[in-house]
């Protein structure tokens, strides 16, 4: 008991320049947000406020018509990740179930499409977008973050399929269900936890995506999260740091929820007790 | 309950042919055991009954109805599986009714048949607990309340009792026979232990590389095997092999070993001089006698079980076990005798391995 107690202190102890590390940025954020405007400059600079201004948020809110980026990234985010689930989930169902020609090939060229910075394919992306008539439009984002995410969520979720004995299914079928039904009541219940992980991958990529987002984007009504907090910073003469550290904060909010909603699938390992 | 016949099936998995020409016929309500070493197509043949693997060529026929192209789900048979395949996120009431709420059955049938088979298998009390908080014996319980709830033409069972341990192994078997005999359902199972095939079968069938090697009741096989690897498979410790070549003489046969011993063999032992010859001798069969009546053999190791006393014998040059049910004395580097009764013993061609069988 003496010697846990120790143990877990000395790893505390090792383990805090890291969280310092991680939360230093998130605190200069938090504090400079609830700074009243005339402190954000000052010498020698201050480590803490005058005064806590909750009112900086309201303020940023309507300023920087936050409210319809959030929407945005929420949509964006959101359909992105399902539609990325949607068509995952068969792939990776027939990669681990089924042999078909070409298997290693495809895994192969799944892999390599993530060696492949999305920077290089902006242009041909936006050529393709330009043909589509989608410029401009959210769903292009859906689209191709979609695309971009499905790599990942197909290799993860088929090695997570894997580990879900056949067995089961096939005592499924011998009871009487069909591919189908043996899919939903069966399979997919199971593969929950692997569902909720990639989701979360999925939604944070597409919540932080600013590259594309610049680029198919060009009205500030359709702005995402990352681009109108950027387009508060760029080609302005003045900037308002203390709205643009308000509207950090509140963007790294929606993200924490998502986590902290999905998280318990992370940890509950259902496939335990099927098979010995 | 209906039939099982199985006529001239083969399996290839791409260009290796793992079934070859499988003929067996299971009659209603009798319980078949398939039992062979591991790799021998016995739980292949075993899935496609049950519909999980294609067939390759020939006819796997239910009743009267051929079913090679029947999905599992329309076949009406029930499989334990070995590793149970509970579904987890089901609990135990759920996983045993699955099947009948596929079928759209009203409930109160669900309920009735349920608590039926959770009584028979004494699961009453874990209804409500979830597959990964019973005991391995309870699961193995709860994987035969799923075949039982559904009134099967068939019941399928891949090895359900390898994952148990010894002692448990030992009742669930006793409690499946038990089960058969009351529901007299037409059952196949498949095993590697020749124990669970001798004790549970109405029929066994030993398989070997894709083959049968030989069909017929567990004491027919042990008394009459038709070749060498049916008697080394059945009977534990297995059967003594001495190998030799037959010597014929003024009508006496008998069988002379590498190292010069001579045994005789019974007077109308079907051998021609000088053919290579198999003895074989089941340990139960052998005793101690006066060396003058006897063959010489040397104690090596004794290994009493406590039912019995198995000992191993250096005798002809070869290690013989035997098993006694006396208890006796008997050291390592003994010289002893033992001996047999003339018609315990089997003959085998030393060539084929096929047993020679006296006129």
């Amino acid at each position: 008991m003496q010697s846990k107690l120790i143990r877990s202190i000395v790893y505390w102890v090792i383990l805090s320049p890291l969280v310092v590390v991680i939360l230093f940025p998130f605190g200069v954020m938090f504090v400079t947000a609830v700074r009243p405007r005339d402190e954000l400059f000052v010498f020698p600079p201050t480590w803490w406020f005058s005064e806590f201004r909750w009112g900086n948020f309201a303020e940023m809110w309507v300023k920087t018509s936050f409210g319809q980026a959030l929407l945005n990234s929420v949509y964006v985010s959101v359909m992105s990740t399902l539609l990325a689930l949607a068509l995952s989930i068969p792939a990776a169902y027939a990669l681990s179930r089924y042999r078909f020609p070409g298997k290693g090939a495809y895994r192969t060229f799944l892999l390599m499409t993530q060696m492949m910075s999305p920077i290089v394919l902006v242009l041909g992306l936006f050529r393709l977008m330009v043909a589509l008539g989608m410029v401009n439009n959210l769903n292009s984002l859906v689209l191709t973050y979609a695309a971009f995410n499905m790599a990942f969520t197909i290799w993860m979720l088929q090695s997570y399929f894997n580990t879900i004995p056949r067995d089961l299914e096939e005592a499924a079928w011998i009871d009487g269900a069909t591919h189908f039904s043996s899919l939903i009541r069966i399979f997919l219940p199971l593969a929950v936890p692997a569902m909720a992980v990639t989701g979360i991958f999925s939604f944070i990529n597409a919540w932080n995506e600013f590259v594309l987002a610049l680029t198919m984007i060009r009205s500030s009504d359709d702005f995402t999260l990352p681009v109108q907090i950027y387009s508060q910073v760029a080609g302005r003469y003045q900037v308002e740091w203390h709205h643009v550290m308000a509207g950090t904060v509140l963007a790294t909010v929606p993200v924490a929820i998502v986590f902290s909603w999905l998280q318990k699938y992370l940890i509950r390992g259902m496939a335990l007790g099927a098979v010995k | 309950m209906a039939s099982v016949t199985i006529r001239n099936v083969e399996k290839v998995f791409g260009s290796i042919k793992v079934i070859h020409g499988v003929d067996i016929e299971v009659a209603e309500h009798e319980f078949v055991v398939l039992v062979g070493p591991s790799g021998c197509g016995k739980s292949t043949l075993l899935r496609m009954i049950a519909g999980l693997e294609t067939i390759s060529s020939g006819d796997i026929m239910i009743g009267e109805r051929v079913v090679n192209k029947v999905p599992a789900r329309d076949r009406d048979i029930a499989m334990v599986f070995q590793n149970y395949a509970l579904y987890p996120h089901m609990n135990i009431f759920d996983n045993m009714g699955f099947s009948l709420k596929l079928r759209k059955r009203p409930k109160s049938e669900i309920d009735r048949k349920v608590m039926e088979a959770a009584e028979t298998l004494n699961l009453r009390p874990y209804l409500q607990r979830s597959p990964a908080q019973l005991s391995g014996g309870q699961r193995q319980r709860v994987a035969m309340g799923r075949a039982l709830v559904r009134d099967a033409q068939v019941f399928l069972f891949d090895e359900p009792l390898s994952n148990l341990d010894a002692k448990l192994r030992v009742t669930m078997r006793t409690e499946i026979k038990a089960l058969h005999q009351r529901l007299k359902t037409t059952s196949v199972y498949v095993t590697h232990d020749q124990i669970e095939a001798m004790t549970m079968a109405d029929r066994i069938v030993v398989m070997r590389d894709g083959r049968v090697e030989q069909v017929g009741a567990p004491l027919e096989l042990y008394d009459r095997p038709g070749n060498l690897f049916v008697a080394d498979f059945l009977g534990s410790p297995s059967m003594n092999f001495i190998e030799g070549n037959a010597r014929r003489s003024d009508g006496a046969a008998l069988l002379e070993t590498a190292n010069g011993s001579q045994i005789p063999l019974p007077e109308n032992a079907p051998v021609v001089d000088g053919q290579p010859v198999v003895l074989g001798l089941r340990p139960e069969h052998l005793s101690l006698t006066d060396p003058e009546e006897g063959f010489a053999a040397t104690v090596k190791v004794v290994e009493p079980t406590g039912a019995n006393v198995e000992v191993f014998f250096d005798f002809a040059g070869q290690e013989v076990c035997a098993v006694f049910n006396e208890r006796y004395p008997l050291v390592a580097g003994q010289k002893m005798a033992i001996s047999w009764l003339p018609d315990k013993v089997h003959l085998f061609d030393g060539v084929s391995g096929q047993r020679l069988e006296s006129e």
